[in-house]
């Protein structure tokens, strides 16, 4: 069975100030989406909100098929959100990425063997043994990709993946990118403008006043959900 | 007067070096009870330091205010309130712990709990909130993410464990109150270099005082050192 992710009814508040009102979203299996809007209408709230990460002021998030963990009612294991400036353990890279693997157990060889599969496939294996905090902005991203990557996620959140990175940097996510989708995996990128990763979605979406529109990259946005 | 100090330090390290038996009873008594102390007290200061920065509740604040408080609290006040508590006819005279190594653990306990909690609550308020984020969406439950926290905030935590521990070994009020400076059982280092100084005796009270500086300069050279692997530039 696909992976749903549904939207009923969800408000954000900040005090007396309210962020957005989604009435409805469905997000299915397979789907890439871009998520626009200014700096400050809540993308990166919402993304969260979706991603288990926060709790909305009404109205709910469901991922169905449900596997949420026994110690949480919100974050669903195969749901992964990364933050526009990537938190990196103070660890080595190598274990940066192993970080999720570990906690879900296996043997030691089976960790090893996937943990080199993700340095490779993010180019990071000559940085295996280095500390994650000399990293530069566009490894620590990669490097937030692989350690997504080898926990094989079906829905993947990126809140503004190329925010800050050189173009070379930015053609190497939009790659990495690139090979999630044709995984399968469904893909939400939040960005406030069009770049290289934003390209390669096939549904945009416009936070705006409050409100979850659906938009077409060529015409007007065409309101989809209402206050 | 040079010649005299010269001649008791000349004895106090004799002492140490001799290994008279009853000083280094007194540094095994000092000993024992601060690391017990601070074994007993450092999982659930920092559990309380990690809840009062991550979660949200009612009168939070006044929790914290309280425990800024209690660490500048006397030793003496602590030792006089444990004192009346424990005495026979206090409320918990029928456990017959006032003058025991008990007695002194728990005085130890109630004077390093609150630097513990501060310390630690700072070193968790100090972490970046995407730490949590990312250990829980990578698939953390909440107590393995604290674990990751506690990790992250691993020199911060290890300088609140020295402080905690700091201020009870070398602090005299309360173990003179409730522990009796008991020779051989209740008498630590703080205490005897105050009997001995107050009887005369400087050479034992200089000795024990080498101890502390000692272990003082052991604990925060290790600090460095481990502070300086891990640091960022």
């Amino acid at each position: 069975m696909g992976l749903e992710l549904n939207i009923d009814n969800l408000v954000k508040r900040f005090g007396t100030r309210e962020l957005f009102t989604i009435e409805q979203l469905q997000v299915k299996e397979g789907e890439s989406l871009h998520l626009k809007g200014e700096n400050g209408v809540g993308k990166t709230t919402l993304m969260k909100i979706m991603a288990g990460l926060e709790k909305p002021c009404s109205g709910r998030v469901r991922v169905t098929p449900n596997q949420r963990r026994w110690w949480s009612d919100r974050i669903h294991p195969d749901v992964i959100y990364l933050h526009q400036t990537p938190y990196v353990f103070m660890s080595k890279v190598i274990d940066n990425v192993a970080y999720g693997l570990r906690l879900r157990g296996g043997s030691r060889q089976e960790i090893k063997t996937k943990v080199q599969q993700a340095l490779v496939w993010a180019r990071l294996e000559h940085l295996a043994e280095q500390p994650a905090y000399s990293l530069s902005g566009g490894e620590r991203q990669r490097l937030a990709l692989a350690r997504a990557w080898i926990l094989a996620p079906r829905l993947l959140f990126l809140d503004e993946p190329t925010a800050n990175l050189d173009r070379h940097s930015v053609s190497t996510v939009a790659e990495l990118v690139k090979q999630l989708l044709e995984q399968g995996t469904t893909v939400m990128v939040s960005s406030h403008q069009s770049n290289q990763v934003t390209e390669l979605c096939r549904r945009h979406l416009l936070l705006e006043n409050g409100a979850l529109h659906e938009a077409d990259t060529m015409m007007e946005p065409q309101r989809y959900a209402q206050h | 007067m040079d010649m005299s100090l010269l001649d008791t330090c000349k004895e106090a390290l004799a002492l140490l070096f001799s290994l008279d038996a009853e000083l280094w009873s007194i540094i095994g008594v000092s000993f024992r009870v601060s690391i017990t102390a601070i074994l007993l007290s450092t999982i659930p200061a920092i559990l309380v330091g990690f809840l009062l920065a991550m979660t949200d509740f009612p009168g939070r604040w006044m929790v914290i205010a309280v425990f800024n408080a209690l660490m500048a609290v006397p030793t003496v006040v602590i030792g006089l309130t444990l004192y009346l508590l424990l005495s026979r006819n206090g409320p918990f005279g029928e456990l017959h712990l006032l003058f025991s190594q008990p007695a002194m653990v728990i005085g130890q306990i109630i004077l390093c709990f609150p630097i513990l909690v501060c310390m630690s609550h700072a070193a968790f308020q100090g972490i970046d909130r995407r730490a949590w984020e990312t250990a829980r969406t990578l698939g953390a439950h909440c107590s393995r993410a604290a674990i990751t926290l506690a990790c992250e905030a691993r020199f911060a935590l290890l300088a609140a464990i020295l402080a905690g521990f700091s201020r009870i070994i070398s602090e005299v009020g309360c173990s003179m109150m409730v522990g009796g400076n008991i020779l051989g059982y209740s008498r630590n280092i703080p205490t005897a270099i105050a009997l001995e100084t107050s009887k005369g005796e400087f050479a034992q009270g200089i000795a024990l005082g080498l101890v502390l500086l000692l272990l003082a300069l052991i604990l925060n050279f290790s600090l460095a050192s481990v502070r300086g692997k891990g640091q960022l530039v």
